[in-house]
């Protein structure tokens, strides 16, 4: 039901109609959103300036705009080659990461089993320590249980990124489901498994979504932990090492790094236009009156 | 006697009723038990030893880096730090990206499909380039954000906001909040969902204004969920690292030297004058995580006491 | 399935990729892909056991192996995979990978580990096995390369040091223009601790605004530190630069850091930043910013290395700027930057132990290491990691600036004393030694964004803590049973304006 037509401000204000104030609501945000995004944009252009250009002070457009930049991002980080590796590793980690989460989080936000304390206990305090250097540990338990030179010990490693932010999202958000969706579940005779996987999991889509992306974002950024398990056999490289190619101990190839790093967040960028939809779209509408 | 046995077998009975659930954390737990506990167990064994992290030769020396670290003015410094910084981003974050998810939580409003990516773009970016960008932005050398305040006559003299000890965490930390708030917009937006759309659009009929509507009605529904944000946020903010070391190496003079960078820089010894001290870096880890779960907890047992006040008032 | 196919179209998908690097570089490239490099016949048959891989610190060492590599396999029929990483990487990376046998065949090791180390923890082999006649192609090296301690242990040699340590991070580069316009030549005539302060001070005035007269990188902690070590040798400030020998006056074996040398150093900089000579910003800004904002004109003088020089011509050729040697006080003979080294230790190579190529690798290192090799090795890096023979400094073709810069370098540098040549052993006080906090560079950041003060309090402070993290160190290690001293810092005929050689410590 569109509600434009009924709905009036009888709050006191100069009577404006919904439409108009969303336009100028819609006026207000581009302005603080185009500032927002200024130093993107501001990298957007120097990634098409030659490297000696990067510094000048031109203003924003580039004077010799080129495309040399990502000629050489391409080739030099071999993007071509990587990307199905990190699309390996991403989409790899984000299947698991989100049925994994979403069953703890599901188990966490809505029962009451014994020694759920203790591993909600658990789970905020690893949270808590920094991680920084944990790499010795898991390179070592990846090369004992032999996945220290392959793909799918990168993949299976980056799993853990954000785990527990993920298991907290969704039982915070599972623990806010109305009770009578499961009761009306469980008197239609409606088994535990079925109840999660048909009723629960997909009201859970803002989360998952925001999971999804959460995920992918951080296994296509993913830099130490694939360069030491790849450090053998290049083929199996990732784009984010690729893209270190770009930064020396002293010397630092601007306009690859910023051309590399607008290619790389491309993909990212398109998931997440596809995907925002179900951001908006999640318990909403589940409940009836 | 007898009691203990009953209350045993009461747990046991507990315990396998609930035989579904712990089924459904099994791959949860595997993950988290090889690549978080697992190792997160290592650094803290790590933590009771002299040892560089590259050779074989661990001592083993009890708490000895603990009382070290006791002892050490800039670990506590780099503690400080963190509190501040976080004191500082995590109000800052939540605010702004509550509010520009609640207007953007608006399906009529359109174009809030591109304002959201907008919004969420400085998060995907890489924490190397923004580094770059941000210093041109904030140079106190013609740098845009200088003229801007100049020529807005709010300062008559340009400011060195990475160089001038006194602003260069402010300033690290708007950066971070910038950088940052795209994803907690998402998880707020996540979390309105959980609010019916009948009730705004009743808010609306009933003619509430907008900042009520926010205040009244959705804040308390989605108020859990809001301390998971911001327990999140927090965390997120207390182990700030890349976008410190990219900027200012904790700099200048340690007047942004957090504890991520305090560890980093014992840890690996970047500067290569030194011998990197795993063993000392660990114990910094840990005690820091130990500190932090203390205040944590004193968090988890306030809200249990927010959500009972809240249950025995809704029945 | 997928991924095997992924795998498939990626290989080849990677090795054209690989022949595109060749195409393709950092930097003056046109350069390295002219460079004919003469690999003639392998010394030591050998079959490839997959790829030959080789690592190590990249910059302008990249543009080299990247286009030499590209003509080795062909010549050798070796696939070959080069890999440059940051010495952050390269502390975290190769500890892991050789512990897990994944190690390249030939690789730098971590900036702070010892060489001693690697090879008693057995990370490497030695080269004797695999280079023939080695005793021939080491006395090609000059004099003092190859040392006991440094790159031999127990006679075995180990470190391919085929790139100069005669260089300092922190001599002046100057935007010609702006210096000429100011009333100084610092090409005729050096500038020292006066000079450099009045020039900065003119170029600042002239500039209006738009530019100002001296620039560092100041967000970059360490080059404080090597900033005024530099200076303060040139001061006479005499002193060591080789991990727990670092701030050493060898005639004494005291830490020299409370010195004149250093007060003035420190004191000279806080004069540039008190005349506002300085960057606005300067400490919001790593040092390869600076070095980029140096063509853009907004500085007259930086204080950087001889790498600054190809970097500059190949992508700003319209940068007129001028090299000199960095400042020394009016009024004295300036002194001289002391290295621990002939050859730069950091840059060494050595190859893994469980190499499956060590012969290849040691092939690359004999190549290395004769003089046609090092020419064409200067041809392509220019003064930055020049190369270790001083025939090849000057045999190669590189611009007359470079030339002169590496002139220059000859002249200001000297060999000193290396402690870990005398005795091997200290490679046990430097695993036990915990720099203190704040450290030279540290303090100087401190000074010079104001957060602390008092010069010479803070170094004599910094002296003492130092002192005392030394005594501990070497306490532990004596305690351990290991034959060490204080002593061992002290090179009673240590003349720092004459480099310091083997026959020198035959004479101790």
């Amino acid at each position: 039901m569109r509600s434009d037509a009924v709905e009036k401000d009888r709050g006191g204000l100069p009577a404006l109609s919904p439409r108009v104030k969303r336009m100028l609501v819609s006026i207000v945000l581009a302005a603080l959103c185009a500032i927002w995004v200024y130093p993107l944009i501001w990298m957007l252009f120097a990634s098409l300036r030659p490297n000696a250009m990067i510094f000048a002070d031109e203003g924003l457009i580039p004077s010799q705009p080129t495309l040399e930049n990502y000629a050489r991002a391409w080739t030099e980080a071999n993007m071509g080659s990587y990307f199905f590796n990190t699309l390996f590793v991403t989409v790899g980690s984000v299947i698991l990461v989100t049925i994994a989460t979403a069953m703890m989080g599901y188990v966490l936000g809505r029962s009451s089993f014994p020694g759920r304390a203790a591993l909600f206990g658990l789970l905020v305090f690893t949270l808590f320590v920094p991680q920084g250097y944990t790499i010795i540990p898991i390179f070592e338990l990846l090369s004992s249980l032999g996945l220290g030179q392959s793909l799918l010990g990168v993949m299976l490693a980056t799993t853990a990124g954000s785990f527990v932010i993920f298991v907290l999202l969704f039982a915070g958000y599972f623990s806010q489901m109305p009770d009578e969706l499961e009761e009306a579940a469980r008197m239609d005779g409606v088994g535990f498994v079925k109840t999660f996987w048909f009723v629960m999991l997909p009201l859970s889509k803002p989360i998952i979504v925001t999971v999804i992306v959460m995920q992918t974002l951080y296994a296509w950024n993913d830099f130490l932990l694939p360069l030491v398990i790849t450090l053998a056999n290049p083929s199996i490289r990732t784009l984010s090492v690729g893209v270190y190619a770009f930064k020396g101990e002293n010397f630092i190839d601007w306009g690859g790094m910023m051309a590399a790093s607008a290619i790389t967040i491309i993909p990212v960028v398109i998931l997440f236009l596809l995907l925002q939809r179900y951001f908006i779209d999640g318990l909403a509408g589940a409940v009836k009156g | 006697m007898a009691q203990t046995f009953t209350a045993h077998a009461v747990f046991l009975d507990r315990v396998w009723t609930h035989w579904k659930e712990y089924l459904f954390l099994v791959p949860g737990m595997l993950i988290f038990g090889t690549f978080i506990i697992y190792p997160m167990l290592a650094s803290q064994y790590y933590s009771l030893l002299q040892w560089t992290g590259f050779d074989s030769n661990q001592v083993f020396i009890g708490f000895d880096n603990y009382v070290a670290l006791l002892g050490d003015s800039f670990f506590w410094d780099a503690f400080l730090r963190s509190f501040v910084f976080t004191a500082i981003t995590v109000p800052a974050q939540l605010l702004i990206s509550l509010i520009i998810a609640i207007v953007l939580n608006d399906r009529l409003l359109r174009l809030s499909a591109l304002f959201r990516t907008l919004i969420f773009l400085p998060v995907v970016t890489p924490v190397a380039v923004i580094g770059i960008v941000m210093a041109i932005m904030l140079s106190p050398f013609n740098g845009p954000v200088n003229i801007a305040l100049l020529d807005a006559g709010f300062v008559t003299r340009a400011l060195d906001f990475l160089g001038d000890p006194n602003l260069v965490l402010p300033t690290l930390a708007a950066i971070y909040v910038w950088k940052w708030t795209g994803v907690t917009m998402v998880y707020w937006l996540a979390a309105l969902q959980t609010v019916p759309r009948e009730l705004f659009e009743a808010a609306r009929l009933d003619g509430v204004r907008g900042w009520q509507v926010a205040v009244f009605i959705i804040l308390p529904m989605i108020m859990p969920f809001a301390i998971v944000i911001t327990l999140i946020s927090a965390i997120s903010a207390l182990n700030v690292f890349p976008l410190i070391q990219a900027m200012t190496q904790g700099g200048p003079f340690f007047a942004s030297e957090v504890m991520e960078v305090f560890i980093f820089r014992t840890a690996f010894a970047p500067g290569g004058g030194a011998v990197p001290q795993l063993g000392y870096a660990s114990a910094a880890g840990v005690f820091f995580g130990v500190a932090i779960m203390v205040l944590t907890i004193l968090q988890i047992v306030a809200t249990r006491h927010l959500r009972s006040v809240e249950r025995s008032r809704a029945v | 399935m997928t991924s095997a196919n992924g795998k498939a179209i990626d290989r080849r998908a990677f090795l054209a990729g690989t022949a595109a690097f060749a195409a393709l570089g950092l930097s003056g490239m046109g350069r390295a892909a002219a460079q004919e490099f003469s690999i003639g016949q392998a010394a030591v048959a050998a079959t490839p056991d997959g790829p030959l891989r080789w690592l190590d610190t990249g910059d302008q060492k990249a543009l080299f192996f990247k286009a030499f590599f590209e003509q080795y396999k062909k010549a050798r029929g070796i696939d070959v995979v080069y890999d440059a990483l940051p010495w952050a990487e390269v502390a975290t990376v190769v500890p892991l990978a050789v512990r897990n046998g994944t190690a390249h065949d030939a690789f730098v090791l971590p900036l702070g580990m010892p060489p001693a180390f690697a090879v008693s923890e057995g990370w490497v082999q030695p080269l004797d096995d695999l280079i023939p006649d080695i005793e021939t192609w080491k006395a090609g090296f000059p004099a003092g390369t190859f040392l006991e301690g440094l790159n031999v242990f127990d006679g075995k040699t180990y470190g391919l040091t085929y790139t100069s340590n005669r260089f300092t991070s922190a001599h002046v580069l100057y935007n010609r223009k702006y210096l000429n316009d100011a009333g100084f030549d610092p090409e005729a005539t050096p500038l020292n601790w006066d000079t450099f302060r009045e020039a900065a001070r003119k170029v600042t005035e002239n500039g209006a605004g738009r530019a100002y007269g001296f620039i560092l990188g100041g967000a970059q902690v360490n080059r404080w530190g090597d900033t005024v070590r530099t200076l303060a040798q040139m001061a006479g400030g005499a002193s060591g630069d080789t991990s727990i020998a670092t701030g050493i006056d060898f005639r004494t074996g005291e830490v020299v850091y409370a010195s004149d040398a250093f007060v003035g150093a420190v004191e000279l900089l806080l004069a540039l930043k008190a005349d506002g000579s300085v960057f606005p910003g300067d400490l919001g800004i790593n040092a390869p910013q600076a070095r980029a904002m140096m063509p853009q004109g907004v500085a007259g003088i930086i204080l950087q290395g001889p790498w600054n020089i190809p970097q500059w011509e190949s992508q700003n050729p319209d940068f007129d700027f001028g090299v000199g040697p960095p400042p020394a006080p009016a009024g004295q003979a300036p002194g001289h930057v002391i290295v621990g080294s002939v050859g730069s230790v950091a840059n060494s190579m050595f190859i893994n132990a469980k190499a499956k190529n060590p012969l290849f690798a040691a092939d690359v290192f004999h190549y290395l290491g004769t003089e046609q090799g090092q020419i064409e090795w200067g041809n392509v890096v220019g003064p930055a990691d020049a190369p270790v023979f001083p025939s090849a400094a000057t045999g190669s073709k590189m611009s007359d600036r470079s030339k002169a810069a590496l002139a220059m370098l000859q002249d200001v540098v000297r060999v000193g004393p290396n402690p870990f040549a005398r005795n091997p052993r200290l490679a046990e006080v430097a695993k036990l030694y915990k720099e203190p906090t704040p450290n030279l560079a540290q303090t100087v950041q401190g000074l010079f964004s104001g957060q602390i003060s008092g010069v010479k309090e803070q170094l004599t402070a910094l002296t003492s803590a130092t002192n005392m993290a030394l005594d501990a160190a070497f306490k532990s290690a004596k305690d351990a049973g290991f034959e060490v001293s204080r002593d061992d810092f002290v090179f009673a005929n240590w003349q720092p304006e004459r480099d310091y050689l083997e026959a020198d410590y035959k004479a101790l």
